[in-house]
């Protein structure tokens, strides 16, 4: 218990020091949102109703903690540009990201974990030799040229999946689900590869362990030690890269969804950067980092879960 | 070393040297001018006169593809040496205060600045100062600095603890030239083989920056950028979609083979901490 009060004390810590990172960042940023929204022909009398509408005219410290405070109650102010709150705006692209994430995070390690498991089990074999070239040429394809590759073979040639664009989940979960396939398994390969090189790696060394021995011993046989001994073993460096990989793919979000012109959140930041938006950047960053954190946080609890040895040695 | 790893970082040598050697070249000689517009030309196959076709504005594709080289192994490079210099004075110095306030300053500013992701860093960079070259290699040199802060304190800190240093401190060395004298020579090594695997990824990135509009400014050629303009006229030209894509491909598949060949060289000591380092892969 102790163990886990302390980690989410460092993560709020962490989130705090993000938080002012973020809010001085973006403090320096050029540019008047207020003249960006009026355009060319504002009058100095509508740009000063409209500061401080937005509250620009206040203390800085002021502005942080009313920022903060609205972030931690769900207000996240109104969106320069779209004249909607932010946080409806995050609602909406959210509904496209997070089944994106999920996808190619299931993908990733439905792909990667049994090959890693596969060529840790034939370890010096043609087998073997093959899963780590994949996996050498999953690290080196850019997850955006792969899609490009994807559409050119599915849109462009065969016709069977769009090239990109978002139907919207009211047109039904297939439309939906078409358009987030490509997308996601271009997310998915580098991260593909990598949980398999981990896997490999990871199964390896528990095969070293004396009671792999006992196992077989006992009379199970290799696939049932592997699936029953070994890949639980081996999960604990896997889920430290399954955290991080968490922020990759944020990046790679942002990315894909400006290759597929998806509605999502990392098309929304790039986008908001690019209109002077800054109340949405500095929302999104925060959402981002936030999940980074969030999930860097389970895997800490998780670590404890999975291998009580861990969290006595922390705590 | 094993068979497959020779053959594998011989494997490497070739596919990064013929990037280099084409970017290198480049810088005095390319088939055609890169930035030279002939409409009548535009978006041709290959063929004599063009070997790898011409893009939407008639531009010869290899020179484009060779002038890019420069500019993705130079942001690149620039970036991971940054990022060295930076992450490297912080690491030995946080080894050299072990359990120091500074150190855990250090270390969890490390940690904050590792959990954002590269791109989102530079998207940030780009909207206050705008975009450019110089922009990219700041956002790729931020996230590489973390990176060898910990693979060097933690490098630092094993030759620490070692019984040369013990004895260099009994004959009354200073924290400062058993540093330079010591614990340098003895990481030098792992930095290298981190750098190597740092500069594919930094190749990676830059190419995902220049894709967005985040990389060097046109007409200034960028294999992300051609891409981009490539997915434009897919159906009309795809063969433009593939050629930069393979470069990048060959870039880092090339600098990986060498890191990990290298790495495979190093003493065996050091294994445990290169390879967890060395896979944080930023995509």
């Amino acid at each position: 218990m102790t163990f886990i009060a302390r980690r989410l004390i460092a993560a709020l810590v962490t989130l705090l020091a993000a938080a002012v990172i973020i809010f001085v960042m973006l403090e320096l940023l050029p540019g008047d949102p207020a003249a960006v929204v009026l355009g060319v022909n504002a009058t100095p009398e509508t740009l000063a109703a409209l500061r401080s509408d937005f509250g620009l005219d206040r203390p800085i410290l002021e502005r942080f903690f009313r920022w903060l405070v609205g972030f931690a109650t769900g207000d996240l102010g109104t969106s320069y540009t779209y004249r909607i709150p932010v946080a409806a705006l995050i609602a909406e692209r959210f509904a496209v990201t997070l089944p994106l994430a999920f996808l190619s995070i299931l993908l990733a390690a439905a792909i990667g974990l049994p090959l890693g498991l596969f060529a840790a089990a034939r370890a010096n074999s043609a087998s073997d030799t093959a899963v780590m070239v994949f996996a050498e040429i999953g690290l080196a394809v850019p997850s955006f040229w792969f899609a490009i590759l994807l559409v050119l073979l599915f849109s462009v040639t065969l016709g069977w999946l769009p090239s990109g664009g978002f139907p919207g989940w009211d047109r039904g979960i297939v439309p939906g689900l078409k358009a987030l396939i490509l997308p996601a398994i271009s997310l998915a390969l580098p991260q593909a590869a990598v949980l398999a090189r981990i896997m490999r790696g990871a199964a390896l060394e528990a095969m070293a362990e004396p009671w792999m021995r006992t196992a077989r011993a006992k009379g199970l046989s290799l696939p049932e030690t592997m699936r029953r001994h070994v890949f639980r073993n081996a999960l604990i460096p896997v889920l430290t890269i399954l955290g991080l990989q968490v922020s990759f793919l944020i990046a790679g979000a942002i990315v894909i969804e400006n290759v597929f012109s998806l509605p999502g959140l990392g098309r929304l930041v790039f986008q908001a950067i690019g209109q002077h938006d800054i109340i949405v950047v500095k929302d999104l960053v925060m959402v981002f980092s936030a999940m980074v954190i969030l999930v860097n946080f389970l895997v800490d609890v998780l670590y404890g879960l999975v291998d009580p040895r861990l969290a006595r040695g922390r705590a | 070393m094993r068979r497959g790893t020779r053959w594998s970082f011989r494997l490497g040598v070739l596919c990064a040297g013929i990037v280099v050697f084409g970017a290198v070249v480049s810088l005095v000689w390319t088939p055609y001018d890169p930035t030279t517009i002939a409409i009548v030309d535009r978006l041709q196959g290959p063929s004599a006169r063009h070997w790898l076709g011409t893009d939407q504005f008639g531009r010869d594709v290899l020179s484009m593809l060779m002038r890019g080289g420069v500019n993705s192994l130079g942001v690149g490079l620039a970036a991971v040496l940054a990022g060295l210099l930076v992450g490297l004075a912080l690491g030995i110095l946080a080894a050299a205060t072990a359990g120091s306030i500074l150190d855990g300053l250090v270390m969890r500013s490390a940690d904050l600045v590792f959990a954002f992701p590269v791109v989102l860093s530079a998207v940030m960079i780009t909207a206050i100062a705008g975009a450019g070259a110089g922009n990219a290699v700041i956002a790729i040199a931020v996230f590489n600095v973390p990176v060898f802060a910990r693979l060097s304190r933690a490098a630092a800190l094993q030759v620490w603890s070692r019984e040369f240093v013990m004895a260099a401190r009994a004959m009354g060395l200073g924290s400062m030239r058993i540093t330079l004298r010591h614990v340098l020579p003895n990481i030098a090594g792992l930095l290298i083989v981190q750098s190597t695997i740092q500069f594919a990824l930094a190749i990676l990135a830059e190419a995902g920056l220049s894709y967005l509009g985040l990389g060097v400014r046109p007409p200034d050629p960028s294999w992300g950028r051609m891409l981009n303009e490539a997915q434009t006229f897919l159906s009309r030209q795809p063969l433009n979609a593939i050629f930069p894509g393979l470069a990048i491909a060959l870039a880092v598949l090339g600098f990986n083979l060498i890191g990990d060949g290298l790495r495979d060289r190093l003493d065996p000591r050091f294994q445990g901490a290169a390879n967890r380092q060395a896979r944080s892969v930023i995509r």
